[in-house]
């Protein structure tokens, strides 16, 4: 899933304070799981805010609150439509793909990103969240017994570990496990170790976000 | 528009930490919300307390290792913290919010912890949002 946090309570307000009426809009899919911006982060999110406007003597605010399923989806974004009439500005709490889907779909009115997108990962557990892949465009994980090297591994090495791994840890930050410490005990386990006797050569970023936005067509899917 | 001058307390309290029937809430204005288990606070309620006029909110959780939810206490310290850090960035100030272990047998102590709220608002004046 997508990964997010709620921006500060502080910079949302800047952005808000040219307008008046507020439509804020929570997204039910990956923020909502990492309680960014689903229903509840909506609520509370709009309840601050009152807070805040009236404790700096700052004028009301008029709020509305709305969180539809997907926001980057255009079959669940018309639910918004008539929301974001009553409103001036359309503060999301979407992804950077959903606050885009949605300026795309309504181009006159302004949204707002109320969230910093940040990885692409899991739920390690309740409450912590770690990142599993760059979206580097060419999948290696058949590789590497399903464990990322590109992503988890700090210096992004293909070929094995660094060295520097102390205790199945990364050496750049003790808190992170060596993705290269991974990959050797899962490929083991898989009787797969000799997938590391195929040298990778270095990596083609092209399918990466270096060669500029990426698009993907499914030309059977196109009408 | 406040209806008199007495500092506004909302009281969540576990039905196993305190007895609302104990005399310990002179000289405030008290609302209470009884619950199952003190885990039941959540930001929002917390919020909306402060949005509905609250000087100060307190939560009473039954004493540490007493929680017949095994869990209940920590979960509700661990949201107090976050919606004080909420109440923080708001300006309506954090230490508006408090959370303390409780025992239903000991109303003394429950009437001390609404003194030193008092006093607190007193200090810090009423709810900047109100
Ligand atoms: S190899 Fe690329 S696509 Fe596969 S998980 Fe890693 S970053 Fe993602
Ligand atoms: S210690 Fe492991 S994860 Fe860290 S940089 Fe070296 S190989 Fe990569």
């Amino acid at each position: 899933m997508i990964v997010g946090e709620q921006k500060p309570i502080k910079e949302i307000m800047e952005s808000v304070a040219p307008y008046k009426r507020v439509l804020i809009l929570g997204c039910g899919t990956c923020v909502k799981t990492c309680f960014a911006g689903g229903e509840d982060e909506v609520e509370v999110l709009a309840s601050a805010l009152r807070l805040a406007f009236k404790t700096k003597k700052q004028r009301s605010i008029e709020i509305e609150e709305l969180t539809i399923e997907r926001q980057c989806e255009n079959e669940f974004i018309q639910e918004a439509a008539a929301g974001i009439g009553r409103n001036d500005v359309v503060l999301s709490l979407a992804c950077g793909a959903g606050v885009q889907a949605m300026a795309e779909r309504f181009p006159a009115a302004p949204v707002l990103p109320g969230v910093n997108t940040t990885f692409i990962g899991i739920q390690d557990r309740p409450g912590i969240f770690s990142e599993r892949c760059s979206g580097c465009g060419d999948c290696g994980l058949a590789r590497f017994g399903g464990i990322c090297p590109v992503t988890r591994c700090s210096k992004k090495l293909l070929n094995g570990p660094c060295g520097g791994s102390q205790n199945g840890k990364c050496e750049v930050d003790p808190s992170i496990d060596c993705a290269w410490h991974l990959i050797i005990e899962r490929l083991t386990e898989l009787g797969q170790l000799d997938n590391l006797k195929t040298y990778i050569p270095p990596k083609n970023w092209q399918t990466s976000t270096s060669g500029g936005p990426r698009k993907l067509v499914r030309e059977d899917q196109i009408i | 528009m406040k209806t008199n001058n007495k500092p506004k307390i909302t009281l969540f309290y576990c039905i196993n930490a305190f007895m609302e029937s104990a005399p310990v809430f002179e000289g405030c204005s008290i609302k209470t919300i009884k619950m199952a288990c003190s885990s039941m606070t959540k930001d929002i309620f917390l919020l909306k307390a402060f949005e509905a006029g609250a000087d100060a909110v307190l939560v009473f959780a039954c004493p540490e290792k007493q929680c017949r939810y095994v869990e209940g206490g920590i979960r509700a310290r661990k949201r107090i913290e976050w919606t004080k850090h909420l109440l923080d960035e708001t300006g309506i100030d954090g230490r508006r919010l408090a959370i303390f272990n409780t025992d239903i047998k000991d109303p003394k102590a429950a009437g001390k912890i609404i003194r030193e709220t008092i006093e607190l608002i007193n200090e810090l004046g009423p709810n900047p949002a109100a």
